[in-house]
């Protein structure tokens, strides 16, 4: 993992007490709540219904067990024992005081952490894979560049005030698990014909009132101009991003007003300019430094096979199920990556109180080489556990209720906080991935039913990546009542696609029956082997549509 | 935006000389900052003109083909300008940045570059770094206080405008 | 955002939070309260535009954000919030009933 140095800590040191002075002049009443605003907003202060709220950066999903006790106890001394893990693999407290939050900032710093732009129109959070290092066939793991993208966009001086928010992600592995097709800059790292590492370059997808897929706007930029070719993105963005209509200041937007073809121009020649500058190569010896903190952790030489694990997996049919859930190879023999679901059935996706966070923290020292990852689909996961200890942490896990077997099942649904929380929101979120996880509670049933992807926003800013669902489900408000809307076939994976809306909202009542509704036409039309979204992708909406609004 | 101004350049209080012209009146003999439009029609007059001339970039926000007038058009006109304004019509709208940053590095703009328009606190440094060495701000803002924001954060990983290089470079002495 | 109060709305109330810590408050007899029960409630357009106005003097806007009027409607027991989100902004997050004023209340 990344360890800061003296200008990384005194970076973050500086802005928690420019922070501290910011809130000391507005509480003072020396600034006006419209000067503060933008201040708290790039600082992750949000208010919302019922308080504030904090964004803490998990910079591409990966902590310590020290920074995860650190969650924990923030959740314990400045929230109400709890924390909520977003897609954006950040966490969220929805209860600290204003005048609380700098003193909650420094004890962060302390660990390496901050709520630096996570939040404003500005580089948000960079985001990766969290198999990163740890699953099979990478081509370099994601978080060497990531870092590098962390630091260089950290208060850049030229892009704290874009058109709008920009979002970055990375992936090294063909399975895209980061959703980088729908990210401003996507990046996905590649090897060239000469053997040499470097990245192609997706620009202008995300999701909102106006969804759209990256464009491809480069096959190779190396790892040196890699600064360059993003800091030309950024600039043509700043310069001809629209700022007339909040709506349409995304950079998707300026990519599908500009085309294609001449977004690259455009992009080509300001990196040429840039470029030409050499100011912003990267050196190689940072990229050394850098990717130093990221080499192996020493793995113990174990054998492929697991005689305790099998064994287990043998007495115990629901370990068993677990494993095969939740448990994925890794590329060490020997060892495998945990999966812990934040969706228990019933319960509210992405919350962790703060005595789960130190559970886990605990097991990530004890078992997993010190690290957590948080999901884009708001999981957790322990990268790099020994298939002999598996059964102790799944027996641990289960203690907290933190076993559920149900990744990439029906009820491990994607939720934003919606109207529970949200001051943006229409409509709730939350209850409706409770009742569709009881409705389908049963496990025989969810294994039949396979990999099935819910997705819930609150409201037509998709935090809850409804689009991308294979069932996709957005809160809209109709005269201050709750009304759902129902999409199928999006995909977030590397073949992103967008969903389809089936017809007319439903009220908060029908949702369920609706998605059970969905699922009942699936299992009927399905050929062996087919997935949810092989199926709707090989018939289409029309057998849905008919079931769905029959009478 | 403040009712009364004052100027700061290179860290001190100095008094604007400058008057902006709008594209209607005569010029006389005292530094002016005109208008691109004007700039492009008048050249050949204002190089022969007995006086300093500066030029004010507007970015505007208003509807989609507007999106504000293009730094790069002042190239065949930088030898005879002494300032160029840069208007930000709301602290949110960070264009100028670019534009800055353009003419210092990209067209080797030497002279004064003035922030104008919705100029505050929180900006101040960030547009130092890309190349503003002079600030008309809120005139109840002491220099001091000024300066005081432009230190609060010590330390940039990215090179810039300025003299830093770059936290990334200077930990391997570049 | 979710409109918060329809036109031919009757009964209103004004909400806020509070600057330090974010609570929900309400107006009554310039002062802001925690509790909506005690909100004052003002009847027809013209008594909520001058109740709004009571609410907003410059000096609120230091510790107290946004004012804003909504909707409420009168039931056998008292005055309720009509939209969802009002709703929620009056008890606490529908899903964790142990939280927020309803958990005070309890």
């Amino acid at each position: 993992m990344y360890r800061y140095d003296e200008f990384d800590h005194k970076i973050v040191t500086d802005r928690v007490n420019q922070f501290r002075g910011q809130v000391n002049r507005r509480i003072s009443g020396e600034l006006s709540e419209d000067a503060f605003k933008p201040l708290r907003l790039m600082n992750g202060v949000y208010l919302q219904l019922h308080a504030y709220m904090l964004r803490v950066a998990i910079p591409y999903g990966t902590v310590s067990s020290k920074q995860m006790r650190m969650l924990a106890h923030i959740a314990r001394k400045y929230d109400r024992g709890y924390g909520h893990f977003t897609t954006r693999q950040n966490i969220q407290y929805n209860w600290p005081a204003l005048d609380r939050i700098p003193d909650l900032l420094e004890e962060l710093a302390s660990v390496e952490m901050h709520a630096i732009q996570t939040s404003g129109n500005c580089i948000r959070n960079v985001t990766a894979d969290q198999y990163a290092g740890a699953i099979a066939d990478e081509i370099e793991d994601p978080r060497i560049i990531s870092e590098i993208i962390r630091q260089w966009s950290t208060f850049h001086p030229e892009f704290s005030y874009l058109p709008r928010k920009f979002k970055i992600a990375v992936t090294g592995h063909e399975n895209d698990r980061a959703a980088i097709k729908l990210h401003d800059i996507g990046i996905v790292i590649v090897r060239n014909d000469k053997g040499e590492t470097g990245y192609e370059v997706h620009v202008g997808g995300g999701q909102g009132r106006s969804p759209f897929i990256a464009k491809k706007l480069t096959n190779f930029v190396p790892a040196e101009k890699l600064l360059a070719y993003l800091e030309a993105v950024m600039r043509v963005y700043n310069m001809l991003g629209r700022r007339d209509n909040s709506y349409k200041a995304r950079i998707k937007i300026l990519v599908h007003e500009t085309g294609e073809t001449e977004m690259r121009r455009l992009v080509d020649e300001e990196f040429e300019r840039i470029d030409a500058s050499q100011m912003l190569s990267l050196p190689e010896a940072e990229l050394d430094r850098i990717s130093a903190y990221f080499a192996p952790p020493n793995y113990e030489n174990l054998p492929a096979q697991s005689e305790v694990f099998e064994a287990a997996k043998g007495s115990n049919a629901d370990f068993n199920h677990w494993v095969k859930t939740n448990l994925v190879p890794h590329k060490t023999p020997g060892y495998g990556i945990i999966n812990i679901s934040l969706k228990p059935i019933g319960g509210i996706p992405g919350d962790a109180t703060d005595v789960q966070m130190d559970i886990i923290a605990d097991l990530a020292e004890r078992y997993a080489l010190d690290e957590v990852r948080v999901t884009h689909e708001q999981n957790l996961v322990l990268p790099h556990v020994k298939l002999d200890e598996a059964k102790e942490v799944y027996d641990i896990l289960c203690a907290h209720d933190l076993a559920t077997p149900n990744i990439g099942l029906i009820s491990d649904t994607i939720a934003c906080p919606g109207l529970d929380y949200c001051n943006l929101a229409n409509a709730r979120s939350i209850p409706l991935a409770q009742e569709i996880s009881t409705h389908f509670a049963d496990l025989d049933k969810q294994y039949d039913i396979g990999e099935l992807k819910i997705k819930i926003s609150g409201c037509i800013n998709a935090c809850g990546h409804h689009h991308v669902g294979h069932i996709g489900i957005l809160g809209v408000d109709k005269k201050g009542t709750e009304f759902y809307q129902i999409s199928l076939g999006g995909s977030a994976d590397e073949q992103a696609s967008l969903g389809d809306i089936t017809g007319q909202a439903f009220t908060e009542d029908k949702v369920v029956d609706a998605v059970d509704t969905i699922v009942e036409t699936y299992l009927n039309l399905r050929q062996p082997e087919e997935r949810f979204l092989d199926t709707y992708r090989r018939v289409g909406m029309s057998p849905f549509k008919e079931q769905l609004y029959a009478d | 935006m403040p009712t009364k101004t004052h100027l700061i350049s290179n860290g001190a209080v100095i008094d604007d000389t400058w008057v902006l012209i709008d594209d209607e009146t005569p010029l006389d003999d005292t530094p002016a900052i005109i208008s691109l439009d004007r700039l492009k029609a008048e050249a050949d007059a204002l190089r022969s003109r007995n006086a300093k001339i500066g030029v004010v970039i507007r970015t505007n926000t208003q509807g989609k083909t507007k999106l504000g007038e293009d730094v790069r058009e002042l190239a065949p006109y930088l030898d005879m300008l002494s300032t160029i304004a840069i208007d930000f019509p709301v602290y949110r709208n960070g264009r100028g940045y670019s534009d800055a940053r353009i003419l210092r590095e990209e067209m080797g703009f030497e002279g004064e570059l003035r922030a104008i328009g919705e100029v505050l606190f929180d900006q101040w440094s960030f547009m130092a770094r890309c190349g503003f060495d002079t600030f008309e701000i809120d005139a109840s803002i002491p220099v001091e206080k000024f300066k005081e924001a432009l230190n609060e954060l010590s330390e940039a990983y990215q090179p810039a405008v300025d003299n830093q290089r770059g936290v990334l470079w200077r930990r391997h002495g570049l | 955002m979710a409109q918060h109060s329809s036109k031919g709305a009757r009964f209103q109330a004004v909400t806020a939070n509070r600057l330090n810590d974010g609570e929900v408050v309400y107006f009554k007899d310039n002062g802001w309260i925690e509790n909506f029960a005690e909100a004052e409630i003002a009847d027809g357009q013209e008594a909520a535009e001058a109740l709004l106005t009571r609410a907003s003097p410059d000096n609120m806007e230091a510790f107290i954000l946004d004012p804003y009027l909504f909707e409420v409607s009168e039931s056998e027991d008292g005055f309720t919030p009509v939209s969802v989100r009002e709703n929620i902004r009056a008890k606490g997050p529908t899903v964790r009933t142990d939280l927020g004023k309803q958990a005070e209340a309890g």
